[in-house]
Parts: C-alpha cells; sequence; structure tokens
C-alpha cells in the first residue's frame, strides 16, 4: 500500500511533507502504486487529473517534463497548442532543469501550461499539463527545487501509458480512438491495422461485439457513444481484401523450428486469436476442432443474419492458414486424443480454448432434455447453423411445429427466437423472468426481435415443463414482481403467489445460459476446475498442469467474443514467455492499466465544454417483413461519408498517465 | 432560444455555433482554419476563442466559437482580456510552427496568418525554436507546389480535396509538429492520384500550397530578342484578372490584358477562344461520327486537364470515351507552331507560346510529352491567372489603367462567343449544341442559347433534338466529385447519354485553380465571373464556331476537313493512357509505421 507524500488529483490537495514517514496513512485505493515491478517502488505517479509523491526525493521537474514530452510526442499534430505548446513547453522544462533558464521562467511555463489546457482540441492535449499546473500552483516550492540539477535529478526512470476510457473497458485494449483517427483520414487500411494488430477477426468483431468501449464512451455525456463498432465493421468490410493478400508466411520474421510446435485445442475466437499471435511470434501451430467447421460460438452460436460465415468468419480464420497454421476439423479432445497424446507427439506447449457449448437448464419440475421439443438454445443455434450452412438442403433434426417457445433473456435467446421466425415457425415466443429493462440482450436485437413479430413475456418465471406423451406441450409460469434494489443495484423479482399460468408451445428452447462441458478431460489430464466447473488458471492464463494454458470461455464461463479473444492474445503471450524464459514476463502496458484503475474512479470525467449534438449513424437494415424469412445478413455497411461523420463524432479522450519508478 | 454575446441577448436556434451566431448579430471574431462557405470549421487553429459561461456553472471556460454551440442561457464575451491574451498566445504558438519567410512567400500580402497576427494584436513573436525545417518541400509537380514548413493543418486543402473534388489523395500525415498535409500513396505529388486541378491552392490560407511559379521563364522568352512570343489568354482569365487589381469580380479586362502582353513586348496576342472554335468545329465532328459510325458514347469532353488526368488515373477503362480532340490551350500550340508559322513565316523553333491559363493542370498538360511539335512543346509555358497578375505587378504594370487594345492577328484573330462560354461549366456543351445543331440540321438553333445546360449545379442534363439523329441526351458535371456521380451514372445504365462535359473544377475555368483567390472566400465570386462570361457571348457578333470566319479560312486553306483530315488527326487530336495506379500497403508496413507512431 502505498502511502502519498505530497499531490493533488482532481483538485484535491494531500501533503503529508511535515509528517514522518511511518504517520503517513496508506490508502488502500493506492495499493497498486506501491511497487511497479518487484524491487522497484513507485516513486511518482502522473495522470490526467494530478499527480501523487510517494518518495521525498522525486525531482517533480523532471517527471513533469518527461510527461509533457509524451504528450508532444503522442500529439496528433492537428490542433495548435498541443501540437506546438507541448514542443515549447518540452524544450522550456528541459532548459529549466538544465539551468539555462531560471526560475523567472516558471511563470511564462504555468501560463502556457493553462493555455494548453484550455485551448486543446482534444483530451490528449486537454490533459496534457494537468500534472505541471498542479505542482505549481500547489508545489512550486518543491518544482523549483530541481532547477538547473539536470546533472543529478534528470532522466528519473520513467514509464508511460497512453489510454483512453474505451480502451481501458476493451478486453483487448485496442487503440480505439487511433483507429477512428485513421477512418476520419480516410486510411482505412491503417485503421484495420490497428484492429488486426489485437485479433484477426476484425469483420466478425464488427458485426458481433458486446461494445464495452462504446459503454465507456465519453461521448454519451453529450448525445450518444461513438458507434465503435460500425466503424470497425465499416473499415473490416472495406478492406476485405487483406484478409486474401496481407497474410501469408512472409509476414513472420523469426521462425521457430518445428522442435517448438504449439497446439491450440478450438477454432472459436480464444484458439483462432492464441493461434494468430503464436504464428505472428514464429510457433508452427496445430489448431484442433470438435466440429466440422469453425468459429466455435461465432460458428455455430451465432446466426447467419448477424455473422455471415462464408464470406466473413471463415474467411477470417483461415488467415491461420495463410500464416502456416493448420486446422485438423472433427478432432475432439477427450474423444481423439488426450493431453498426453499432444505432448508424446511433440507439442512443447497446449492452449485450450473449447468454449462452454453446454446449455443450463431449467432445473423445474417436469424437465427432461430427452424430451420431444425440447432443445437447449446452443444445440437449436448450431443445428440452424448446419443446416444453413447446407444451404438448408439437409433434413432438420428437430421437428418444428407452429409455436415455439424461447427461455430466456440474453443474445442467445433473441438468436434462437429470431433464427426460429426464420426456420419458418409461425408463432415465436419469448419468456423471460425479470423486466425488460433487465435484459442482459443488446438493445438493438430486443428492438429487432420485436420488429419480426416475436411476442415478449416479462417477469415470467418457468415453474414446471408440460409434456403429453413425452413431447412437450408448454411452460406452467408464476408472475413475478419487482422489488427493491438489491447491493449490485439490481432489482429482485419476487413470484406473485396464485398467479401462475400456461404457455401452450410445440417447441420450447431453453436458452439460459451455458456451461463448460468438461467431459472432455480425464484424470490422466491433470487439469483442476474451480467451483464453477471452469478450467482453473493463474494470472497469466496457465493451468494446474505445465506448459498447458487457457482461455475463453471455459475459463470464463460463458462470456464475450472479445474477451476470448482478449484470452487468446495473452496466453499466447504467456506461451511465448513460457518457451522462450520458463516464466512470465513483466507487462509494463498490463500493470499501468492497473495502475490507472486505481484512479479512475477518482476521475470525474464529464464533458464540461458544449458539444454539438450529432446522434450516431443509423444502420440501415433489410426490411423485417423481408429479413424475418431469410437468414441474409439484417445490418447493412455504412457508407463512407456516413464513416467519416461518426468518426468526427469522437471526442478522443485520451490520457497519459506515468510513473517515475526507482529504476 | 437565448443567450449573451458580450452583454447583447442573441436567439439562435439548435446547434447554432457562437461564431454563427456573433456573424449573423455582426460582432467580429477573428478566425484562422476556419471557411464559412465550405461549411469547413475543423477546429484545429483555435484562434476563434471565446469566453463562455453556460447557464449554471460558477465558471467560465475558454471555447472555441467555430464548432462550439450556444445553449440556452449561455454567456459569451469575445473580447475579455483573457481571450485577447490566450488569441495572442494561439497565434504566437502558430508562428513558431510556421517558417517566417514572409517577404519570398507566395502570399506576401495577402496571408490569413498574417491578417490573424494583426486581428489579435500581435507584438512580437515570443517563442523562436526551429519546428518546421524537417518537415516536406514538394516541388516535383508541374501544377502545385506543397511547402509543409509553412502549413498551419487547417485541413481547409483536405476538405476540398475530399468533399469537393472526391479526389481524396491529400491527408493529414505524421504526428507533433512533423504533422503536415501528405500525399495519399505516395512521397510526392507528382507521381500521386492528384489530378493537378489546384483547388487546394485557392482555400490555402497561407503559403503551404501553391501553384508553381513559372513566372520568370515567360519573362525569359519575352525579353529574348531570338524568340519570337505568342501569348494566348483562356476565356475565363478575363473576367477574373481584374480581381488581382482591386477591380470587382466579372469586370472584364480582355482589352487590358492585351495591351499588357503588348507592353510586355509579346509578338503576337491572341485569344484561346479561337481554337475554343477549333475544338468545337472538331469536337463537334468527332461527336457526329461517333453517333453515326457507332463510336464509344458517350463522348466525354476532353477540355479539362483536370478531368484528363481524373480519368486516366481512376477510371481507366474510359478513356476511349474521352474525344480525342485536344484542348483549346494544345491545339493554339498546334496550330501557332505549324499554320501560323507558315503564314507569318517564322521558324517554329524560335516561337514560344505562353499561356493565361486559369488553370493549374495546364502546366501539366502543357508538358505531356504527346504535346510536341519538333524539339519543343506546343505550348512552352503556362501562367495561372494568379501568376499573371503577379508578373504585371513585378514589371509595374497596374493593369486598370491601361487603354483597351484588340485582338489583330489576321490569321488567328477573331472569336466567337460560343468560346467564350468555354469558360463557364455547360459552355462547351451550349457552344457544341450550336454547332452540330447547325451541321445536322442546316440551320441556327433557334434563339441561339441553350439555357437548360447553364447553371452552378453540379449536374446538369438536357435533350436536344437533332432531326436525323433523333433526341440526343447530354449531361453536364462540374467538380470531379460531380463528375464521379454522373459517371456512376453511366456505369449504371440508369439513363444513355451521348454526350457529357465534364469541368474539373467548380463552375468550370472560371473557378479554376489558377484563379484569383479570395480570403476566407471559396466560390463566392463565382456567379459574378459566369455572368461576365454569358454577357460577353450575348454581346458578341459571331456566336457560333461554325460561323468564325478565320477558322473557316484555316480549315479551307491548311487543315481541310475537321476531325476528318490527315493534318487535323496529326495536330488537333491526341490519345489518352492508363494511369491508374495500384497501392496495396502490405500489414507489416502498416505494423511498422504504426510502432514507429507516425
Amino acid at each position: 500500500m502505498a502511502r502519498i507524500l505530497y499531490g493533488v488529483w482532481n483538485e484535491e490537495i494531500t501533503d503529508n511533507r511535515d509528517k514522518r514517514f511511518f504517520e503517513i496513512e496508506e490508502l488502500k485505493e493506492f495499493d497498486q502504486m506501491d511497487e511497479f515491478n518487484p524491487g522497484n517502488p513507485v516513486k511518482a505517479f502522473l495522470g490526467a487529473k494530478g499527480f501523487f509523491v510517494f518518495d521525498k526525493e522525486t525531482s517533480i521537474l523532471d517527471a513533469a517534463h518527461q510527461y509533457v514530452a509524451t504528450a508532444a510526442k503522442e500529439s496528433c499534430g492537428k490542433c495548435t497548442p498541443c501540437r506546438v505548446g507541448t514542443e515549447v513547453l518540452t524544450s522550456k522544462l528541459e532548459a529549466l532543469s538544465k539551468g539555462e533558464i531560471g526560475a523567472d521562467a516558471v511563470d511564462e511555463i504555468l501560463t502556457l501550461a493553462e493555455h494548453i489546457k484550455s485551448t486543446s482540441m482534444c483530451g490528449l492535449g486537454q490533459t496534457a499539463t494537468e500534472p505541471l499546473i498542479a505542482m505549481l500552483r500547489h508545489f512550486r516550492d518543491e518544482f523549483e527545487i530541481s532547477i538547473g540539477r539536470y546533472d543529478e535529478t534528470g532522466k528519473q526512470a520513467y514509464t508511460d501509458y497512453v489510454t483512453a476510457p474505451c480502451i481501458e473497458q476493451c478486453p483487448s485494449r485496442v487503440d480505439i480512438p487511433r483507429y477512428i483517427e485513421y477512418v476520419k483520414d480516410s486510411k482505412f487500411d491503417r485503421s484495420i491495422g490497428v484492429i488486426l494488430k489485437k485479433y484477426p477477426m476484425a469483420a466478425t468483431c464488427g458485426r458481433v461485439c458486446v461494445r464495452f468501449c462504446e459503454a465507456a464512451c465519453r461521448r454519451s455525456r453529450v448525445d450518444e457513444p461513438v458507434g465503435i463498432k460500425v466503424l470497425k465493421r465499416f473499415v473490416a468490410d472495406k478492406e476485405r481484401y487483406v484478409t486474401d493478400q496481407w497474410f501469408n508466411e512472409d509476414l513472420i520474421s523469426e521462425k521457430k523450428g518445428d522442435d517448438l510446435r504449439v497446439a491450440v485445442i478450438g477454432a472459436g475466437p480464444a484458439g483462432i486469436s492464441a493461434a494468430y499471435h503464436l504464428l505472428l511470434k514464429g510457433y508452427p501451430v496445430d489448431v484442433y476442432e470438435s466440429l466440422t467447421e469453425p468459429g466455435g460460438m461465432a460458428g455455430v452460436g451465432i446466426p447467419k443474419y448477424r455473422l455471415p460465415k462464408d464470406e466473413i468468419l471463415n474467411k477470417e480464420v483461415s488467415i491461420i492458414e495463410s500464416l502456416g497454421g493448420h486446422i485438423h476439423y472433427g478432432k475432439k479432445m477427450g474423444k481423439d486424443f488426450s493431453l498426453d497424446d499432444l505432448i508424446r507427439q511433440g507439442y512443447k506447449s497446449v492452449f485450450i480454448g473449447v468454449g462452454a457449448h453446454r446449455g443450463k437448464k431449467l432445473k423445474v419440475a417436469g424437465e427432461d432434455d430427452s424430451l420431444e421439443g425440447y432443445i437447449s438454445g446452443v444445440r437449436f443455434l448450431l443445428y440452424i447453423n448446419q443446416h444453413v450452412l447446407n444451404e438448408e438442403q439437409s433434413e432438420f433434426p428437430v421437428k418444428l411445429g407452429k409455436k415455439l417457445l424461447v427461455m430466456g433473456g440474453g443474445n442467445v435467446a433473441m438468436d434462437c427466437a429470431r433464427s426460429a421466425l426464420r426456420m419458418g415457425v409461425e408463432e415465436v415466443h419469448v419468456a423471460y423472468r425479470r423486466a425488460e429493462e433487465q435484459m442482459p440482450a443488446d438493445v438493438e436485437e430486443i428492438h429487432a426481435a420485436k420488429e419480426e413479430g416475436i411476442h415478449f413475456h416479462f417477469l415470467s418465471q418457468p415453474v414446471r415443463v408440460i409434456s403429453e406423451k413425452r413431447q412437450v406441450t408448454g411452460i406452467e409460469f408464476v408472475e413475478m414482481e419487482l422489488g427493491e434494489m438489491d447491493s449490485s443495484g439490481r432489482r429482485g423479482v419476487t413470484p406473485k403467489p396464485g398467479s401462475e399460468f400456461i404457455i401452450d408451445a410445440d417447441n420450447v428452447v431453453v436458452a439460459i445460459g451455458q456451461e463448460v462441458d468438461a467431459s472432455f478431460l480425464s484424470d490422466d489430464d491433470g487439469m483442476e476446475l474451480d467451483r464453477w466447473e471452469c478450467l482453473k488458471t493463474d494470472d497469466h492464463l496457465a493451468t494446474t498442469r505445465k506448459g498447458v494454458f487457457a482461455g475463453g470461455d471455459c475459463v470464463l464461463g460463458p462470456a464475450t467474443l472479445i474477451q476470448a479473444m482478449a484470452q487468446g492474445e495473452k496466453a499466447a503471450r504467456s506461451i511465448d514467455e513460457y518457451l522462450t524464459y520458463g516464466r512470465p514476463q513483466f507487462d509494463s502496458d498490463r500493470r499501468m492499466s492497473q495502475i490507472v484503475e486505481c484512479v479512475r474512479k477518482h476521475a470525474d470525467d464529464d464533458v464540461i465544454q458544449p458539444v454539438k449534438h450529432q446522434y450516431r449513424v443509423r444502420i440501415e437494415e433489410l426490411e423485417p417483413e423481408k429479413r424475418k424469412e431469410i437468414f441474409e445478413e439484417v445490418e447493412k455497411v455504412i457508407t463512407a461519408e456516413e464513416a467519416f461523420r461518426e468518426a468526427d463524432r469522437c471526442l478522443r479522450c485520451y490520457r497519459i498517465y506515468s510513473v517515475i519508478t526507482d529504476h | 432560444m437565448q443567450g449573451t454575446i458580450n452583454g447583447k441577448l442573441v436567439e439562435f436556434g439548435e446547434n447554432e455555433t457562437i461564431l454563427q451566431t456573433a456573424r449573423r448579430y455582426d460582432m467580429f471574431i477573428p478566425t484562422l482554419c476556419e471557411l464559412e462557405n465550405l461549411d469547413h470549421t475543423p477546429g484545429t487553429c483555435r484562434v476563434c476563442l471565446v469566453e463562455i459561461k453556460r447557464k449554471g456553472d460558477d465558471f467560465t471556460q475558454i471555447v472555441t466559437s467555430c464548432n462550439t454551440p450556444m445553449e440556452e442561457g449561455n454567456e459569451v464575451q469575445t473580447r475579455s482580456r483573457k481571450v485577447r491574451e490566450q488569441q495572442r498566445l494561439q497565434v504566437n504558438l502558430l508562428l513558431t510552427d510556421h517558417e517566417e519567410d514572409c517577404a519570398t512567400c507566395v502570399r506576401h500580402g495577402d496571408c490569413e496568418l498574417q491578417d490573424v497576427a494583426q486581428f489579435v494584436g500581435l507584438k512580437e513573436a515570443r517563442f523562436k525554436y526551429d519546428f518546421s525545417s524537417g518537415r516536406t518541400k514538394d516541388a516535383s509537380s508541374p501544377s502545385v507546389v506543397r511547402d509543409m514548413t509553412k502549413c498551419i493543418r487547417c485541413g481547409r486543402c483536405v476538405t476540398i480535396c475530399r468533399e469537393v473534388q472526391g479526389t481524396d489523395v491529400l491527408f493529414y500525415e505524421n504526428k507533433g509538429v512533423n504533422s503536415e498535409i501528405g500525399v495519399r500513396d505516395s512521397d510526392l505529388l507528382n507521381t500521386s492520384d492528384c489530378v493537378s486541378c489546384g483547388q487546394c491552392t485557392l482555400v490555402c490560407p497561407v503559403g503551404a500550397l501553391a501553384e508553381r511559379d513559372d513566372t520568370e521563364e515567360v519573362i525569359d522568352y519575352l525579353n529574348d530578342p531570338e524568340m519570337f512570343t505568342v501569348v494566348q489568354f483562356a476565356p475565363a482569365t478575363r473576367v477574373a484578372l481584374g480581381e488581382e487589381f482591386n477591380l470587382k469580380p466579372g469586370s472584364n479586362v480582355e482589352g487590358q490584358m492585351i495591351t499588357a502582353f503588348r507592353k510586355l513586348g509579346a509578338d503576337v496576342v491572341l485569344d484561346t477562344n479561337f481554337t475554343a472554335d477549333v475544338v468545337i468545329m472538331e469536337e463537334g465532328s468527332e461527336l457526329l461520327h461517333r453517333v453515326k459510325e457507332g463510336g464509344t458514347l458517350p463522348m466525354l469532353t476532353s477540355c479539362s486537364p483536370g478531368w484528363i488526368n481524373y480519368v486516366e488515373k481512376f477510371y481507366p477503362d474510359m478513356v476511349s470515351n474521352l474525344s480525342t480532340t485536344k484542348s483549346p490551350q494544345q491545339c493554339l500550340g498546334a496550330i501557332a507552331k505549324t499554320y501560323l508559322a507558315e503564314k507569318m513565316e517564322i521558324d517554329p523553333a524560335k516561337m514560344r507560346v505562353i499561356s493565361i491559363m486559369p488553370c493549374t493542370a495546364k502546366k501539366e498538360e502543357a508538358k505531356r510529352p504527346e504535346f510536341t511539335i519538333g524539339e519543343r512543346p506546343e505550348v512552352d509555358v503556362v501562367l495561372t491567372t494568379r501568376e499573371f497578375g503577379s508578373l504585371l505587378k513585378r514589371e509595374g504594370i497596374w493593369l486598370p489603367d491601361l487603354e483597351e487594345g484588340k485582338f489583330d492577328n489576321p490569321w488567328m484573330g477573331v472569336a466567337t462567343g460560343a468560346a467564350e462560354i468555354f469558360g463557364s461549366t455547360g459552355g462547351v456543351m451550349e457552344a457544341a449544341v450550336r454547332t452540330v445543331h447547325y451541321i445536322v440540321k442546316g440551320e441556327e438553333l433557334p434563339g441561339v442559347d441553350l439555357k437548360a445546360v447553364r447553371g452552378l449545379e453540379g449536374i446538369r442534363e438536357a435533350s436536344v433534338d437533332l432531326g436525323e439523329l433523333g433526341t440526343v441526351n447530354v449531361a453536364i458535371a462540374n467538380s470531379l466529385k460531380s463528375a464521379r456521380e454522373l459517371v456512376g451514372r453511366v456505369r449504371s445504365g440508369e439513363k444513355e447519354y451521348h454526350f457529357i462535359e465534364v469541368m474539373a473544377c467548380p463552375g468550370g475555368c472560371m473557378g479554376g485553380g489558377g484563379q484569383p483567390k479570395h480570403k476566407h472566400n471559396y466560390r463566392e465570386f463565382l456567379t459574378a465571373r459566369q455572368k461576365a462570361i454569358y454577357d460577353i457571348d450575348a454581346s458578341s457578333e459571331l456566336r457560333q464556331s461554325h460561323r468564325n470566319p478565320l477558322v473557316k479560312e484555316m480549315y479551307d486553306s491548311y487543315f481541310g476537313e475537321p476531325y476528318s483530315s490527315e493534318r487535323s488527326h496529326k495536330y488537333l487530336h491526341t490519345t489518352y493512357w492508363d494511369k491508374k495506379r495500384t497501392v496495396k500497403h502490405t500489414i507489416k508496413e502498416i505494423w511498422d509505421e504504426l510502432s514507429e507512431g507516425r
């Protein structure tokens, strides 16, 4: 835990300089700021809202100099104060540090710093001088101590980190403002390049991402968040040739020998992302996939009208093969091979990303998954995707009646309901135990489902599955009432006694969640599970078996595409470090991100300037009447003009954070 | 909604900016990057600062007025001490980043940055650093010079290039003080997709983008006693040059230009309008030939070299649609060095043809390798209207003071009103229809004019009844963005066209990239120039190209039949090339660029 000697954050001043060090209160919320890496204490922290000093030997003049120099380097160069001001300021701070100018220049430095803050165009410039201003307003004496002492105090060990709220919330930490900036400049190839640095499935993500970034977007304080996902899809679709032309084995600079082969289990988002990064690092990679098609949950769990398979998903997966990787389909771990087999075959490391493909049950009376007309949501979607893949030629394995009832309120439930319509079911109902506002599905999905004529029943909790002669005939529900807010801020629900009712249905699709089907593991594999029946991993995604790493839904439980891809990337890094150094290495960006998290909740990030209201681009869609009968992609790509306009909405909330460390 | 500016109650609408509101109430706020008639408010210069207090706030803040909306109850101060000091500091920073070589700059005395320094009351340039010398200076293009040491990143050129022309060649590149306006997929302009239209030079507030200065070469020729100098000037120049001498837009200075050339020592002063009449004879005959013989249609005009570049670079599969007739500038060069040289008994190798054009692309056109006669180019050097203005000033000639001269060359000294309207969008079409109508029907177009094709809208269409040829569909596009849209219509087959006139620049030649520019103003003066052009036509004695007696005489005595004779083909027609570039960056290059932080 860190003891703040002095500092300013969000205009709140801390000054413990008259206390003895042990008397200073340790602040739990700053626990991350104690050490940067083991044995390397953090001496000072500078960020968009001020600074903290933990060690009295710190030269804050030098800290400010290095911080402003980062801003000058990162400045996009469009607006005057950030472009020129930060450069002038850097020169002045250096001159001050070197004693070329004296304390009489400090007033001018403060004027310039305040000018950059008040007149810069985006978040980078607006916050680039915040620590300096705080120092000069409140701790000028400490600042001036270092004037002319560059030889003793200059160039302290300094680490910087440039981020933005959207980047911090993105599991893959994609540099979102940057790819948006490239859209503005119509450098679409650079834009997609930013995304492809993180994962290969850009067009897929641009269609189905749950958008943690947009939830964090500060533009929503003005009108609506920036359409980050639609911009991603725009550049990915625009530069579709990249997957054909950009990726080949020449891209890999240092190829590793066959003695360093890595096996990846599962060709879903986590596995593909891991394989991609491992291949780029030079490892020979074999991917084993139990199904006959790629994409994992993105392949079989998301319907084609949201994510076209041949043109989009499969093409992006094929990047793995373009990079020299091999994907072996129809090979299931636990059935066709075991972990020991892989090791015996010479794989030096294994990544497991098998997903969570078993549907959860309702756990109510009368439920029996062998009943005719009863099916889990994931299985239903799997059958549909395979059926559509076969161009609807094969016989559908489930007999569909006239009325189908989907249980659940997430995106899987919406996918099941909307797919059922497209399979020709006349009447589709969705029942969810909580209120509409509490549905975890994307608002857009719910809206689209309603447009297509799907009936919703909210606050309806199933109590019994009704069947006749082993054929499902309906579900008995009890009405629920909204209760008080619980500690997590969600209103609880309680059953209304005596309110039971029945919805008849020929088919019931249960889409209330998935879990890991751990039956692929045997005791010999040496893998432990956690209490949610997920694979147990450490911070570096290493499992309990040496050399075996895991990520995605099989570690997280059913989560999202972007989280799985992020874990794939992270595991690839861990595997590389394991195979190179035998143990994980220090990741300064990740460490900075943790440190920044300490102050994030202290940051008041309101948009205080008036901004012209400009609502986000409306995406053209197929007409509900037309689309509900076919599996053609519903959402259309936006035009270049729309993309420019949407990109212009980005406020570029870049923030610089830095630490001064001992070494 | 209501608020106050400097204590005065103002009313405004949703999303109206502070600057717009202030202007409506006639309150001045200094601006630099903003360009009102392009709706360009990138907010990059940060000079148009004002101090605002939002309703309910207990503090004031400094914002840019160009892109900050007025809000109910907001109080705005445009002249507070804080505002003035910060505006001054801003301009100080701008100058720090700008190579201050004012005395030698093309924008000397006409610079928006200098203006704004005065508007904010700047007394000294405070910071002395060299932040600019690492940036690009690009003199590779025969048309446009790029000096990024002077760029202030207003982005007007980027907007013009993307939104008006749709070429999207210019873009922001690099970061920090090294940021500049780069050229897409190329280091230099001459190897890029730039079509040399020069619209960017019309809006650059400083000397960062300008026409290539060829005045020195012109002075050389005019003062070389060995050389026989033939000058020509295009129709659009005479209705705009006056603006360089404080005359109001639309003043016709044809007569003064003739006198000026004579004062400068030109041996023969010709009107490009003479060859505009020739072009109508050639292009009209070519159109008839294509319609009758089943040639490639629609035929596209070929007078605008920016448009030619555009087709060659963006739609090379359509070069066969382009009329093979050379532009009036090139026809004049070719005719001067053949027919005129013969008639005047002058060695064409000693002849130098100097053009005054409204156009930067004409400079490049004159340098096309196919446009040569003997060892020399048909046209030796091209000056834009702007350069000609500065040449006159260098020579101590104040245009408005001159007497009006007249064209007097006995072989090429007559032109018609049909040629004059080449200077406006729609003019080539109208002139062509006047003549084709006569050739096909044996009678003049009733009422002479074809008003349906006049105007300033991006795309205009008309149908003309041409008797035995049936109804001919014609269309006109001005600006390359409109051209792209029209080409889209052609390609989609949504409508069948026979003849399409395209001018690369908005308004046609009168809005050309080489025309006089106006600070904080783009296009506003086009209406006045256009009116002047049509007035000249209306008051002309001859209004149809086929009635130009010297043109007739030239065909009879030298070229023979338009389009079909050997000489006409050799000297008045040309070929075009596929110049499309396909540049694909590898992902490795892009990733390297990203990690270098560019």
